[in-house]
């Protein structure tokens, strides 16, 4: 049992090898230094379980390209890494840093044959006013193009963003002028959110805990378990078939 | 590892010894303070607090008899300044006790360590007028565990410390995960091999070490105990926790138990950059431990230092760190003092300051500057001073780092509010973006 699990350790480790700074995107946040490691080893994949905290919620969201589509079409089939962000901000600590742990998590993810199709990310604004799917695009860079799966949506409306921001628990705040217009500031504790392929919330991550590795380290714990699940329900359809009377 | 078995045999016996000294009160502990909230809580009030939130115990015959969260306006240039200006009763009395910040700041979650029930606060929407939208009353019936004391936010969760359990009401007990929904998410139990004894009390998380500190008190058994009969009851008496558990955070697995003889309550964290050590006290030995790793990377809990005289029984109930981890409020209900202890080294604190703020104190909180600082006088119902010790109040001071200064008092008898425990901090700031948001996360 030990020895695939320090396996899939040395993979996480080698996957974040890999991943630089040099993997660019096409803004201003290129330039910035990558996030800070943790001080600390993350436990092995594996060896933790994420418990379900809560459904993903329903909703209607925006592409690059103007369309409406359904959120549940972003946090299932996958394993989903979200993140509410609105591209004004410069808290360094806020959307910034998520967009760089993206971004070194997407570089390993792009990496990795075993996690490349099984892995999306999901840059959600929550200032939709001023972020429209063409600031949206700017935010995205050359991310929107690259080969791993990093979608970046919008809100037609704070209507359409209300049931989104509630059903994940994302708060909001005015920054002091007490107006929520185009201009005023936001802000928000950043969080992350790792769903599942079944549209369950996972894991949570704020800024104190947010390091790609232990992010990468979730990611690998749940497609081992959903690994597990698959081979459980294989062996149980091969015993089924064994154990059917040949014609 | 110390030999835990022979470290609570040791402190039971000891124990044993004090119940002769133990003639007038010993008291629960308390948690406040803007420096104790949760690393994952954003929103830290730095400037000056707006409000004060107090979790009160209902007193029967006294206003309506029932739990409340009282608002005290801390507004220096505020017409209001040091009165109550909002109350919500939760329609019970359950034996008020602690709550906590969901990691957002929008929700104040408060239990009851008799019914076991927990209420939760909106105070996003209106600061100054918090809410109640949620009743969460099946903790015993799902988790098997009683007594809601430690509230503590994790990212999108509430991570809450049982003290006690439905089975035999004795101190085994464990901590129960919630969504920010209040949707049950699992349950960790308090270890009771490898030297635990299973008990709990505070909990304290390091992120950037990947650390989480538990502490441990005693049972449902021992805290409703009227407290004659508790000092009168030696077996009663041998049931307090002994220990601080150290885990795995992010896998929520114990790594190791530490020996803290005496009940070791309150756990803070110094929030220096670069610093890796928190502190606690015990109650019942009336010491100072300092936890932090030794040369080789492991977990040790050290005694550092003696507060008041133990053969006194002052019982510390509540510490307060500076943000900067310098120094340390310790507040001892039995003789109503403040102490100020300097921890510029945390291996050998320092008492430099000390005053009589009440004729029973337990929680101190302090503001994130350390300027200003309040002081709550109620431990538990059956355990608070009789007749004209029992003082029941909020005071607040001003501290210049030399003398605590009196600026306002509520007399929660006289306003009829009932017993003041829990103290926590509120702004104006807080307030929603988009105020038709259904602030849902806790309904």
């Amino acid at each position: 049992m030990l020895r695939p699990l320090l396996g899939v350790g040395m993979l996480v480790a080698a996957l974040l090898a890999l991943a630089g700074p040099g993997w660019g995107h096409g803004d201003e946040l290129r330039d910035q230094p990558p996030p800070a490691k943790a001080d600390f080893e993350p436990p092995a994949p594996g060896t933790y379980t994420l418990h379900p905290i809560m459904r993903a919620p329903s909703g209607s969201v925006v592409d690059l390209k103007g369309r409406s589509r359904r959120l549940a079409e972003f946090t299932t089939g996958k394993i989903t890494l979200l993140s509410f962000v609105y591209t004004r901000c410069s808290d360094a600590w806020g959307c910034p840093l998520a967009y760089r742990v993206f971004d070194a998590v997407g570089a390993a993810v792009e990496r990795s044959s075993t996690l490349r199709s099984r892995v999306r990310l999901v840059t959600l604004s929550f200032d939709p006013r001023h972020d429209t799917p063409e600031v949206m695009r700017q935010y995205a860079g050359e991310q929107a193009s690259r080969g791993v799966d990093w979608q970046f949506l919008t809100t037609r409306s704070e209507r359409s963003l209300l049931p989104l921001l509630a059903g994940f628990g994302q708060d909001v705040r005015t920054g002091g002028n007490g107006r929520s217009d185009e201009t005023s500031p936001l802000t928000h504790m950043l969080k992350v959110f790792l769903i599942d392929p079944r549209g369950v919330v996972r894991e949570i991550y704020s800024t104190a805990y947010l390091y790609p590795e232990v992010v990468l380290a979730d990611i690998e714990t749940l497609r081992l378990a959903s690994a597990s699940r698959q081979d459980a329900r294989s062996g149980r359809a091969a015993e089924a078939r064994v154990r059917r009377p040949s014609p | 590892m110390t030999s835990p078995a022979r470290l609570l045999c040791a402190s039971r016996l000891w124990l044993v010894a004090l119940l002769a000294v133990l003639v007038s009160t010993w008291t629960p502990p308390a948690l406040a303070d803007e420096t104790c909230n949760s690393p994952y809580m954003g929103n830290l009030i730095k400037a000056q607090e707006d409000y004060v939130y107090v979790w009160t115990l209902g007193v029967k015959g006294l206003g309506d008899g029932w739990d409340k969260l009282v608002t005290i306006d801390a507004t220096p240039d505020s017409p209001r300044y040091g009165k109550v200006i909002h109350k919500v009763s939760v329609g019970g009395r359950g034996e008020a006790h602690h709550m906590g910040f969901t990691d957002d700041r929008r929700f104040l979650w408060a239990g009851g360590l008799d019914d076991s029930k927990i209420f939760v606060f909106d105070v996003g929407a209106d600061p100054a007028k918090p809410k109640l939208v949620k009743r969460i009353t099946d903790m015993p019936k799902k988790t098997g565990y009683v007594g809601p004391h430690t509230f503590y936010a994790l990212p999108g969760r509430m991570l809450v410390q049982g003290l006690s359990n439905s089975k035999d009401k004795g101190g085994v007990t464990g901590m129960a995960l919630y969504s920010n929904k209040g949707d049950l998410i699992t349950t960790y139990a308090m270890p009771t091999t490898d030297g635990g004894d299973g008990y709990g009390y505070d909990i304290a998380i390091n992120p950037q070490k990947n650390v989480l500190l538990t502490s441990s008190f005693t049972g449902r058994n021992n805290y409703m105990m009227e407290l004659g009969k508790l000092v009168a009851n030696p077996e009663a008496m041998k049931h307090f926790g002994n220990t601080m558990v150290v885990w795995d955070l992010k896998a929520m697995k114990p790594q190791k138990v530490l020996a803290v003889p005496g009940a070791p309550l309150e756990i803070r964290w110094s929030l220096k950059d670069g610093d890796n050590w928190a502190i606690t006290a015990s109650a019942l030995t009336s010491k100072l431990w300092l936890v932090k790793p030794d040369a080789s990377g492991q977990w040790q809990a050290k005694e550092v230092a003696t507060i008041g005289d133990p053969a006194k029984i002052p019982l510390p109930v509540d510490i307060s760190i500076r943000n900067d981890g310098t120094g340390l409020w310790v507040n001892t209900f039995m003789d109503g003092k403040t102490r100020y202890f300097d921890l510029t080294n945390p291996e050998q604190p320092r008492q430099t300051y000390e005053k009589v703020t009440g004729k029973q104190v337990n929680m101190i909180s302090q503001s994130w500057d350390g300027s200003r600082v309040y002081i709550s006088s109620s431990l538990l119902a059956n355990w608070d001073k009789a007749g004209a010790d029992n003082e029941q109040f909020v005071r607040a001071f001003k501290w210049d780092g030399k003398e605590l200064t009196p600026v306002f008092e509520v007399d929660f008898t006289k306003e009829k509010l009932g017993r003041a425990h829990h103290m926590k901090f509120g702004s104006k700031a807080m307030k929603a973006a988009y105020r038709d948001a259904p602030l849902a996360s806790a309904r």
